[in-house]
């Protein structure tokens, strides 16, 4: 198999990022974040911690995104200038779940019928270099939600990693152009693929949506909203929540329109053009989130709205999560009349 | 200090036996991960569940919002810096004092369960491990209750053992240019999750300017100008009334100093129309500084 020296990793940077922006796992203060790799920072480089903090999805569907500009004269308007980037960009070393969050973002954006034209241009743009993923943290869960952590689902370039050496596989036509860029790097080599520690977490999704059908009154989802704060920590950490709105920037007679995250557990967002909210209490909107995540989106595209990448797990205010949420629903006797 | 927990099992046992509450906000061991989260009981049967230890940071003050359009009387179990933030909610005209009854614990200091997990998780950069002291009790001037019905424990000294305000000495003392770059680059990196908000017990309006649309006062956007109106106007709307509690800096996923804002509006309000500290007494008529007039106050700022 094809591969690189650990010790020669910022070598690779250098050459992929040469003529392609190239994400990588960077430590940013007490955070850390997919950013644009440059020689500059190598000392932020994060290749051992686990996830990132905030996840890869911001680089295909950004958390503010311009996307026309205006101006009005008396009776005129000028639309001037769309900001789709339609530039290429490369994310290294995205693991597992988070290659199955994008999936879901791709059923959103681009499988049913409507086809985002911005989010279309950056994912197109993109080549995904994928990791194995050795050794599971205390919060990941992926493999409950269907994703297997040596998979090679979603990425362009697999890595595969051992104690020196990372193996390289490329999967696509996408890989295989990343693999001509690096040929005088990379060395044909047998490599021994350490088997993956698997999650230490675990829950048990089975029939799960087929039992939220008939869940939507139950008394537990005011059980477990109680100490909900109805912040956005969860759904703008999350790899899959992809709800956004669009709103507009005026300044004076000209101005932008953008689309920005926002979160169902806003009372805003949940607000209708005639003043009703049909989602007013925070049990609601609790209520929403997850059978949004666990109900309605399998119904809808087959798979969860959750890869069990665990952040959720690590920042929430008072610690309720997707594992504490499966586990109690799991509990819950439903009558069957 | 020994193990409150029999005490606090105990005392909300009681409390809803004997019919004086309908209902006691405490900490208890999660089911799925056996860490400390916050517990709402209405049994008397399940008072065995709540708990007492170093991981109960969560400021429980905040959750009597959930309440404040109910008649139910609620037992709730405060540390120091939550005993402020009745106070709050009771000057604020919030939450009434007589529906409580408020069981202080004197805090031994509490250690930050997210910042521990967060550390294990391998999904952040540096952070603080399992042993220390909560970053917010590092501040601590006041560990015990300042209002109560009852009290454990015993006494704690402050865990503050840096020079009040030295984090604010430290921004006061930079240039106008290099501080407003400081900001600028905490500032670029929130998320605008609003955690710092919910979690706060001063922000306790029903109708958040920041959920507002008609008219939006700012932004929805991340760009460092609508960010840092954000911060603004929250600083602004907390200033005297701000208790210290730090779960605002708690929660921030991006782990940003929220405090350092909010510390040099403490400290300004004292020496300007002090002293005075947010919460530490519940007198019948008394408004925080910025919520009264007094000839006397100084206004060399007006011009
Ligand atoms: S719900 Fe939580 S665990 Fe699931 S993908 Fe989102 S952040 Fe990760
Ligand atoms: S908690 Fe942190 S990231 Fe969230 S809005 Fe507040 S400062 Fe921003
Ligand atoms: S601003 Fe922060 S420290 Fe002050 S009361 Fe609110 S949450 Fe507590």
């Amino acid at each position: 198999m094809k591969s690189f020296a650990k010790s020669a990793i910022t070598v690779v940077l250098d050459r992929l990022a040469e003529q392609t922006r190239t994400y990588v796992p960077m430590r940013d203060g007490v955070t850390s974040n997919f950013s644009p790799w440059s020689e500059r920072r190598a000392s932020d480089l994060a290749l051992n911690s686990l996830n990132t903090t905030f996840s890869p999805k911001g680089i295909v569907f950004p958390q503010t995104e311009r996307l026309y500009d205006f101006a009005v004269d008396g009776q005129r308007a000028d639309i001037s200038g769309t900001h789709a980037e339609t530039g290429e960009n490369i994310l290294f070393g995205a693991r597992a779940c988070d290659r199955k969050a994008f999936a879901a973002l791709d059923q959103v954006f681009l499988r049913r019928g409507y086809v985002d034209t911005n989010y279309k241009a950056r994912r197109d743009g993109l080549t995904v270099i994928g990791r194995d993923c050795l050794q599971p943290g205390p919060f990941c869960f992926c493999d409950s939600m269907g994703v297997d952590p040596m998979g090679a689902d979603g990425a362009d370039v697999l890595l595969h990693e051992t104690t020196e050496e990372f193996g390289w596989e490329p999967l696509t036509e996408k890989g295989q152009a990343l693999t001509l860029r690096l040929n005088d790097l990379l060395t044909e080599k047998e490599l021994i693929r350490p088997e993956s520690a698997g999650c230490r977490l675990e829950v048990n999704v089975a029939g799960l949506p087929e039992k939220l059908r008939g869940m939507f009154d139950s008394p537990v989802w005011d059980e477990l909203s109680t100490f909900c704060m109805n912040c956005g920590v969860c759904t703008y950490i999350c790899p899959v929540c992809h709800c956004f709105d669009i709103q507009v920037m005026n300044n004076g007679s000209s101005g932008c329109r953008f689309r920005c995250w926002d979160s169902c557990m806003y009372p805003e967002y949940n607000l209708m053009a005639g003043g009703h909210n049909p989602r007013e209490g925070k049990r609601d909107r609790f209520r929403n989130r997850f059978l949004h995540k666990l109900e309605f989106f399998q119904e809808r595209y087959g798979s969860f709205g959750c890869s069990g990448c665990g952040r959720c797990l690590v920042t929430c205010p008072h610690s309720l999560n997707m594992v504490l949420v499966i586990n109690r629903l799991g509990e819950v006797k439903v009558d069957a009349s | 200090m020994g193990d409150l927990t029999p005490e606090v099992q105990r005392i909300a046992g009681n409390l809803l036996s004997q019919g004086q509450v309908d209902l006691v906000l405490g900490w208890a061991k999660a089911p799925s991960n056996g860490q400390s989260v916050p517990a709402c009981i209405r049994q008397a049967e399940q008072a065995g569940r709540l708990i007492f230890d170093q991981y109960c940071i969560h400021n429980l003050a905040t959750g009597l919002l959930d309440h404040r359009d109910s008649s139910e009387r609620i037992g709730i179990f405060v540390k120091g810096c939550d005993s402020r933030g009745i106070v709050r909610l009771a000057e604020d005209g919030q939450f009434p004092r007589e529906r409580l009854y408020i069981v202080g614990i004197c805090c031994p200091g509490m250690k930050d369960q997210a910042a521990c997990d967060r550390a294990a998780s391998g999904l952040f950069g540096e952070t603080a491990g399992d042993s220390e002291l909560a970053g917010k009790c590092r501040q601590c001037a006041h560990p015990n209750p300042v209002i109560y019905d009852e009290l454990l424990g015993d006494q704690q000294p402050p865990f503050l053992n840096d020079v009040r305000f030295s984090d604010v000495q430290r921004i006061e003392a930079m240039g106008i240019g290099e501080r407003g770059e400081f900001f600028s680059q905490i500032f670029s990196k929130c998320i605008r999750c609003y955690a710092c908000r919910n979690i706060c017990v001063a922000c306790n309006c029903r109708q958040c300017i920041f959920d507002e649309t008609r008219p939006q006062w700012v932004g929805r956007s991340t760009s460092a100008a609508d960010n840092m109106m954000y911060h603004a106007f929250r600083a602004m709307h907390v200033a005297g009334r701000c208790v210290e509690c730090g779960e605002c800096e708690r929660v921030c996923p991006a782990g940003l100093p929220l405090m350092l804002l909010n510390r040099k509006l403490i400290k300004d309000i004292d020496q300007l129309f002090g002293p005075y500290e947010a919460g530490l007494s519940l007198e019948e008529g008394a408004r925080p500084p910025l919520s009264s007039y007094r000839v006397e106050d100084p206004d060399p700022f007006v011009r």
